[in-house]
């Protein structure tokens, strides 16, 4: 590849150029070559930014695993029957109401955008989840990859030592069919950071260490030198060290943060706030898992350990990225595998429902304070404006700036568009 | 070209092939009443002689009846044996490739690998981790001038083998047996791989039991490759072509085929095959009508169910409470993992295809002949036409499978999709052409096909490491190519290292007990004999299946077998299949087998960290292990830092790396061997595949 030519390209910066010389980060491959790292960034400039869309720079996505009830909490019903146990509250904005479990979020609805006409065909947990964080639907001969993989394809990576995408609290993660490099950073346990990224033994034996295996493993990476894969292994060991000294790293302590408690102290409240920091330093998508959502037993008693905490982590979450000036760069989003069902079952739960149910977003150029689409007066099906799971990926696609005709290729040659063609619902945005 | 210098040791191998008799090429026999009869030697008694005739059928014909000169020949060829057999097919393969190289330019294979690399290199690659120490030593010592060939023979004899084939086997079919609903009943179905590869059975022979497996899991576990994608009848069929045919036509699903001369039609065509094929309970395209039609439980009688459910709730079973009910009901979905040929149902091409959606479609073969048979079902036809001899596509498919595993590069690529006209795409087609003979004619015994190949020249020279292999269309394989470990290459040595070659015996126990009580006959068991399996099935289910599916065993907790942040510690075998995602098999790219062929060989961050501070890692580096305690017991600092190189890499150390580890060694004295087994664990030499 010519290096002048691709200078002499107006917008292509000094910084651009940087930022891709310098993919040596976290899960960065070194297989990649310089020229296929260059080329997916020149595809993705020759795409088109939707209009009136890209102004989320960043996204935060909460997704609620199991199932969250769209009754008691963004959808809820006049209907006794249909409520049980449940209050309403209203939200700081006309029309807008909540379970009343939701204070924190009732009270900053003039930030949030609720979708009340979600609507899934997946009524599996696994099936329902693979398509809610990917876009398409499961498959057995392809991976799909989820949001972080795919703009990082689309934009090309964008930090030194930290990587493009995190996912918090889940102890795995993959690329679907691109780079393994590009897999999100699992964190399992937001209190516990980057995993085996203490060491263990003293800071100075390590040292002499490091030294004596990069000393002794010079001449193996000189005999094979004309192989781009020992001596990426060289850099991935650079890298690492580099972190394991770094102010990145600190990044995932959050022992020290003052403002911890705010969020609470549960995974889904240190996963929001690590979340944040991510955000912070600049890291692309971030995913935040939370569990124990699937109430098919004592729906009034599961939202009372669920629903506070939620409300606690997604109110402080907000707040404080609007207090930093990132809330509009930043966009958060909840959603969840379905939604459940409006009669109580005889265990006093909720079944599951993918016909319909609710999503959140906010920040990232979301008009707050709207609700968007409607269930019936039961919240079993949708009554108007029906968003499709595609849908709601292309909204998120819209907020980040992506082209959402322009495909991108799996290593067989299959093309892929971000949100499998669906339409972005541009009035979120505002 | 940079390792020019290396191209001087293998005489071209011409001379000794022409000395062998080609008893492998079909001749023609003579009868002494002059019937003529073509076919390939096989064996021969001193009265009967056994053969192969062209379709792959073996007859034997007494030696009495056919002209001298005949009878001569099978003399002569009965005394070459199989071990000279082996030895003319290696030979065969290293005459073809250094004919090719030749005419390329290059004289010779690469240079000969000294021992201690090539001890290294065939633990690694047939029995799937580094040798110990005393492996190599017992090796040194022999002075036999065959010792390589018995080495190979010795490793693809241990049991190691089917383990290290098992890792390649499951991700080549995808085997899961963790992390999805049905866990626990999976596990016979992972058991069959292993037992099968243990015991070598062959190859084609394997793929026509999943083929035509019917029944269920307890009783057939074979099942387990249809009941894979239940539920997904078309991707289960492409994952179909891409392992068995080595053709990926999950694109021919919605369009024409871009390369090939495929319609969507031929694709659902082939699909039909398994268009009988019930794979469990619900809603099936009916035969003969546009309607669809429900079906129970496969193989059982309509109201099974529904009776047994009865009879479950009247013996105590409160199906009101839901984690009774649940369980009744896993146990149920255990027992529909169940395959039968049911003629009441169709395959149907789906409604969203312009044109085609709806039509029902009778199976035809995709390439080669027509699968016939009217006593046959659908997938006994399918098998047939599929393993028969005359059908080479698929012995070169798992030829050139075997090739890449070896060489650490297929023949022809990719190996999920290689071209019709592969002949036109590789730049060895003798040698391909012969390697597919060679697997019908060892009858697809993937140990003595293994055997060729390790014993071939070719194999034996240095790892090719220059820009040949990028920048050719067609690498010429002068040796094998530089790679990575494996994740599970990787987690055996490490195993190796930390508890010595222990590792390769200790299994954790079989799930066979758990196979019986999932065997159910629902003609002839009562249902008190079933309601027992289930009574059974639930308190293994109450231990956890976690404990199960990792060791087999329910005897888990037994102290023998340690456990290493919450992973036992076993071969990669036999731990879940695929191991936890905080694992270090996953951080190494082992694949989560939801694709075929998932495995990556790439480097990450994560990765290395799991290396320098793991838990892996500090089992080796920080308490007992064996590494440590064998060499606290060598005298002196010298033997010490050396027997570290040695174990750690299979090579002594030079003069400066061995001031290195002594100073090591002075600062921390015998404490250092520690520091120094980090230091090699995390050198990319300890990772790669010389």
């Amino acid at each position: 590849m010519d290096i002048k030519h691709l200078a002499g390209n107006s917008d292509f910066s000094r910084r651009h150029f940087l930022e891709q010389t310098a993919r040596t980060s976290l899960g960065v491959s070194l297989t990649t070559t310089f020229g296929s790292a260059l080329s997916g960034q020149l595809r993705a400039e020759e795409a088109k930014t939707p209009e009136g869309g890209g102004s989320a720079k960043s996204l935060i996505y909460i997704y609620c695993s199991g199932g969250m009830t769209h009754l008691d909490t963004f959808d809820p019903k006049e209907n006794k029957e249909v409520m049980g146990d449940t209050k309403v509250i209203n939200g700081s904005v006309d029309g807008m109401r909540f379970g009343s479990q939701l204070e924190g979020i009732a009270k900053n609805a003039d930030k949030f955008a609720v979708v009340n006409s979600m609507s899934s065909r997946n009524g599996a947990h696994a099936q329902a989840r693979y398509q809610m964080m990917t876009g398409y639907n499961q498959r057995a001969t392809i991976v799909h990859p989820h949001i972080g993989p795919f703009a990082e394809k689309y934009f090309g990576k964008r930090g030194d030592l930290l990587p493009d995408s995190v996912v918090i609290n889940r102890g795995t993660s993959n690329s679907g069919y691109l780079d393994p490099a590009m897999s999100p950073l699992p964190v399992a346990n937001p209190e516990s950071g980057i995993a085996n990224a203490s060491l263990t033994t003293t800071e100075e034996r390590f040292s002499k260490r490091m030294e004596m295996s990069l000393d002794i493993g010079q001449n193996f990476i000189d005999k094979y030198k004309h192989y781009t894969s020992p001596k990426g292994y060289v850099e991935f060991y650079d890298q690492a060290s580099r972190l394991l000294r770094s102010e990145e790293l600190k990044v995932f302590d959050l022992s020290e943060v003052e403002e911890r408690e705010k969020y609470g102290m549960n995974s889904l409240g240190q996963g929001c706030l690590l979340a944040r920091r991510l955000v912070e330093n600049g890291v692309r998508v971030i995913e935040v898992h939370s569990g124990g959502w699937d109430m098919h037993n004592d729906v009034v008693g599961s939202c009372e350990t669920r629903l506070p905490p939620f409300d606690q982590a997604l109110s402080s979450l907000v707040e404080d990225l609007e207090s930093l000036g990132l809330l509009e760069s930043t966009m958060v989003v909840v959603s969840s595998d379905f939604g459940r069902t409006s009669r109580i079952n005889d265990r006093a739960g909720r079944d599951h429902q993918p016909a319909v149910f609710s999503t959140v977003f906010a920040g990232g150029g979301i008009k707050g304070g709207q609700v968007y689409g409607s269930s019936d007066n039961e919240g079993r099906r949708v009554a108007d404006k029906a968003v499709s799971v595609e849908d709601f990926h292309a909204t998120i696609g819209y907020g980040l700036g992506i082209d959402l005709e322009h495909a991108i290729y799996s290593p067989s040659g299959r093309p892929f568009v971000f949100g499998n063609h669906g339409k972005p619902v541009t009035s979120l945005f505002g | 070209m940079n390792s020019t210098h290396r191209f001087v040791a293998f005489v071209l191998p011409v001379a000794a092939f022409l000395l062998f008799p080609s008893h492998l090429d079909a001749r023609t026999w003579t009868s002494t009443d002059g019937k003529k009869l073509d076919a390939i030697f096989e064996s021969f008694d001193g009265e009967t002689i056994q053969m192969k005739l062209k379709n792959g059928r073996s007859v034997k014909f007494p030696v009495s009846r056919l002209v001298k000169e005949d009878k001569e020949a099978a003399e002569r060829f009965s005394l070459v044996g199989d071990d000279a057999m082996t030895v003319f097919s290696a030979k065969k393969i290293d005459y073809l490739l250094a004919t090719n190289l030749a005419k390329n330019g290059i004289r010779s294979f690469n240079e000969r690998l000294p021992d201690d690399l090539f001890v290294r290199r065939v633990y690694l690659d047939i029995i799937g981790r580094i040798p110990t120490r005393e492996e190599f030593l017992k090796f040194a010592e022999s002075a036999r001038k065959d010792k390589r060939a018995m080495l190979v023979d010795e490793l693809l004899a241990s049991s190691g083998r089917s383990s290290h084939l098992f890792n390649y086997f499951a991700d080549m079919y995808r085997l899961k047996g963790s992390g999805v609903a049905r866990e626990l009943d999976y596990a016979p179905y992972l058991e069959w791989w292993r037992d099968s590869l243990e015991e070598n059975v062959s190859y084609n022979e394997m793929v026509r039991e999943m083929v035509t497996a019917t029944g269920n899991i307890g009783h057939n576990p074979a099942i387990g490759f249809l009941e894979r994608d239940e539920g997904m009848e078309f991707d289960a069929f492409s994952n179909f072509g891409q392992v068995m045919m080595g053709i990926d036509v999950s694109c021919a699903q919605c369009h024409d085929h871009p390369f090939e001369d495929w319609t969507m039609n031929d694709f659902y065509q082939m699909a039909a095959f398994f268009g009988q094929t019930q794979r469990s309970t619900g809603r099936y395209a009916a035969a003969g009508s546009e309607k669809s039609v429900s079906v129970g439980i496969p193989n059982a009688p309509k109201d099974w169910a529904s009776n047994f459910k009865k009879y479950a709730a009247k013996n105590g079973v409160d199906m009101k409470d839901r984690r009774q009910s649940r369980t009744f009901n896993y146990y149920l979905g255990a027992l529909g993992l169940n395959v039968a040929d049911n003629e009441a149902i169709e395959i149907r091409i789906p409604k969203t295809i312009d044109d085609l959606g709806g039509q029902v479609v009778t199976p035809a073969t995709l390439y080669g002949e027509d699968a016939a048979g009217s006593s046959m079902t659908r997938r006994e036809a399918l098998a047939e036409w599929l393993t028969n001899s005359t059908n080479e596509r698929f012995a070169v498919n798992i030829a050139n499978r075997m090739w890449e595993r070896a060489f650490g590069k297929a023949l022809v690529e990719p190996v999920i999709d290689f071209p019709m006209d592969w002949e036109k795409q590789t730049g060895q087609p003798e040698v391909l052409k012969f390697l597919g003979q060679e697997m019908a004619r060892v009858n697809f015994d993937l140990r003595e096909f293994m055997r060729i190949l390790y014993y071939t020249q070719a194999y034996q020279g240095y790892s090719t490491y220059d820009r040949a292999i990028d920048e050719g269309d067609h690498y010429l394989f002068q040796g094998p190519v530089l790679r990575r470990m494996r994740a599970e290459q990787a987690w055996d040595s490490l195993l190796t290292l930390a508890y010595g070659s222990e590792i390769d015996s200790i299994y954790g126990g079989d799930g066979s007990f758990l196979r019986e009580l999932m065997n159910v006959n629902f003609e002839e068991d009562s249902m008190e004999e079933v309601f027992e399996k289930f009574k059974a099935y639930k308190s293994v289910r109450n231990v956890g299946s976690k404990i199960l599916v990792d060791t087999g065993s329910l005897d888990a907790k037994d102290p023998e077998i340690p456990q290493v942040a919450g992973i036992p510690m076993l071969r990669s075998s036999r731990i879940a299949q695929p191991a936890s995602a905080s694992s270090l098999l996953s951080s190494f790219g082992q694949s989560d087998r939801m694709v075929t062929d998932n495995h990556t060989y790439d480097g990450t961050v994560p990765q290395v960290l799991a290396l320098m501070n793991g838990p892996v890692t500090d089992r080796l580096t920080g308490g007992e292990s064996k590494i440590v305690e064998d060499l606290e017991e060598f005298d002196g600092p010298d033997d010490k830092v050396r027997g570290v190189f040695f174990t750690m890499l299979s090579r002594y150390p030079t003069e400066t790396e061995l001031k290195k580890g002594l100073a090591i060694l002075e600062d921390y004295g015998d404490d250092g061997i520690r520091d120094l087994a980090w230091v090699l664990l995390n050198t990319p030499e300890f990772l790669f595949v010389q």
